[in-house]
């Protein structure tokens, strides 16, 4: 269980490394893909929303220390995001690749409303078809693609962890 | 074993929780480090240190080889292109050689004015130190970026950053390896500006929604102020944090506001901010400028 957890916060820091310093190289569109949604999503998915709600929570607070003004706000996001992929948990299964690629580009449109109602729209930015078009759709595809494998990645972790429970 | 399995179904028992609570929990922590974190920043600046100082040596190690691979990805794609802008580059290179040589008669010129001016404190002679970005805002909306340097070379906030002869933008937070900067372009920057060559004073500030076709904000230029395409726009003598006289970009589109009270305009800033990758910071705050009085007493 702490070996898993400890895992969890590594893969996490990596991503986030990848997705601040590496993936600026390789902008599409002038956006980076979201490569934090993925092992939250993965892991509220394979193991439920306990965990999904804790990685969305470590995710969240490593954005918030980096490159928020004050704190909280991208736990939250993330957290909330945990909890209702979470619920997907119920119906996992190891052979299935195609829900929790949905799920992850509908998290990923989700966090990116969250986003723009708290930093744009409540600043009085009103153009919701700017972003929409500009960022949030680029956003969530280049999510999906990134996540067409990464997700095998944890779901294969997932499968390993389980039969090494077992035995 | 048996006793070890037992073990284990009992510590698997008692760790399941209610999702509902454990969310009402960390919901509640999020909301309250909010509200806390907003009101008093200054608490939890050591946390922040710390986290800053363990990531951003990774960060730095892992854009290496991130730049590596991109690099070699650039190789394949761009020979032709290459190659055009080779020969586009040595028809420029002639023309350039025929500019040098009248630039070089006016520089004489332009020295002798400066001494006659004693404008020591032009920024192209304020101590600089040379950084490299290492990482990039993670939600793209925001054009605010990481660079390797700083309190260690000395660097301190509310510096001003510069690439080639343009303004970048201002340090805003740092730690020992690290300093975060908001660029010129991002959406909360603003800035007090000026007209180069009518010393107009103007606002400048970033505007997500221009930036795809290469454009920032100006507004607030007076009336009457007798300004046209492509003047120049550098920061002012009243801003308290813009150190005077950097350049920031060429003004385009001018037209009256929504209000009919001021004019407003696009600016093309002159940094590449697309393919930026190293700065250079002012390593002098805008309050050790002594000699400012005397900048503004000759340039009126």
């Amino acid at each position: 269980m702490i070996i898993r957890g400890i895992a969890v916060i590594i893969q996490v820091i990596a991503l986030y490394l990848l997705q601040t310093s590496v993936f600026t190289s390789f902008a599409l569109a002038g956006v980076v893909p979201d490569l934090l949604m993925i092992p939250v999503v993965a892991v509220a998915f394979t193991r439920g929303p306990n965990k999904g709600m804790m990685t969305g929570f470590i995710s969240g607070l490593l954005i918030d220390f980096t490159y928020s003004s004050f704190l909280g706000l991208f736990a939250l996001m993330y957290l909330v995001i945990g909890f209702l992929t979470g619920y997907a948990n119920k119906i996992y299964d190891e052979n299935d690749y195609t829900l929790p690629v949905i799920l992850i580009s509908i998290s990923e449109f989700l966090y990116n409303l969250m986003y723009y109602i708290f930093f744009y729209f409540l600043n009085g930015k009103l153009n919701f078809g700017f972003y929409l078009y500009r960022f949030m759709i680029p956003k969530v595809i280049y999510t999906v693609l990134i996540s067409l494998l990464l997700y095998r990645l944890f779901n294969l972790e997932n499968i390993f962890f389980k039969r090494f429970d077992r035995q | 074993m048996g006793h070890r399995s037992r073990r284990r179904n009992r510590f698997k028992e008692k760790k399941e929780f209610n999702p509902r609570f454990i969310l009402g929990t960390l919901f509640l922590i999020c909301v309250v480090l909010i509200f806390v974190s907003y009101r008093y920043k200054e608490m939890f600046t050591p946390a922040r240190q710390f986290v800053n100082n363990t990531i951003t040596p990774m960060q730095s190690g892992i854009k290496t080889v991130g730049k590596y691979i991109s690099d070699k990805f650039r190789i394949f794609s761009d020979i032709k292109e290459l190659q055009k802008e080779n020969d586009k580059l040595k028809a420029q290179i002639d023309e350039l050689k025929n500019e040098n040589m009248i630039l070089t008669q006016e520089k004489y010129e332009l020295n002798w004015y400066r001494e006659l001016y004693d404008l020591d404190a032009k920024y192209s002679e304020y101590p600089k130190v040379a950084a490299t970005i290492i990482s990039r805002e993670p939600n793209s909306y925001c054009n605010v970026f990481i660079i390797d340097k700083g309190t260690d070379n000395g660097i301190a906030k509310d510096m001003n950053v510069i690439a080639g002869s343009g303004l970048v933008g201002i340090v805003t937070d740092v730690g020992k390896n690290w300093a975060k900067v908001r660029s010129v372009i991002d959406d909360d920057t603003s800035i007090s500006g000026m007209f180069l060559k009518t010393s107009d004073t103007c606002i400048v500030s970033g505007n997500l929604e221009l930036l795809d076709k290469g454009y920032i904000n100006v507004s607030m230029i007076n009336l009457k102020a007798e300004v046209y395409d492509n003047y120049e726009v550098v920061t002012s003598y009243i801003s308290d944090k813009y150190l005077p006289g950097i350049l920031i970009g060429y003004v385009s589109n001018i037209g009256i506001d929504a209000g009919q009270m001021s004019k407003e305009a696009y600016l093309t800033p002159v940094v590449d901010f697309q393919h930026l990758e190293a700065v250079l910071v002012i390593t002098r705050l805008r309050d050790q400028l002594d000699n400012l009085d005397e900048v503004i007493s000759h340039d009126n």
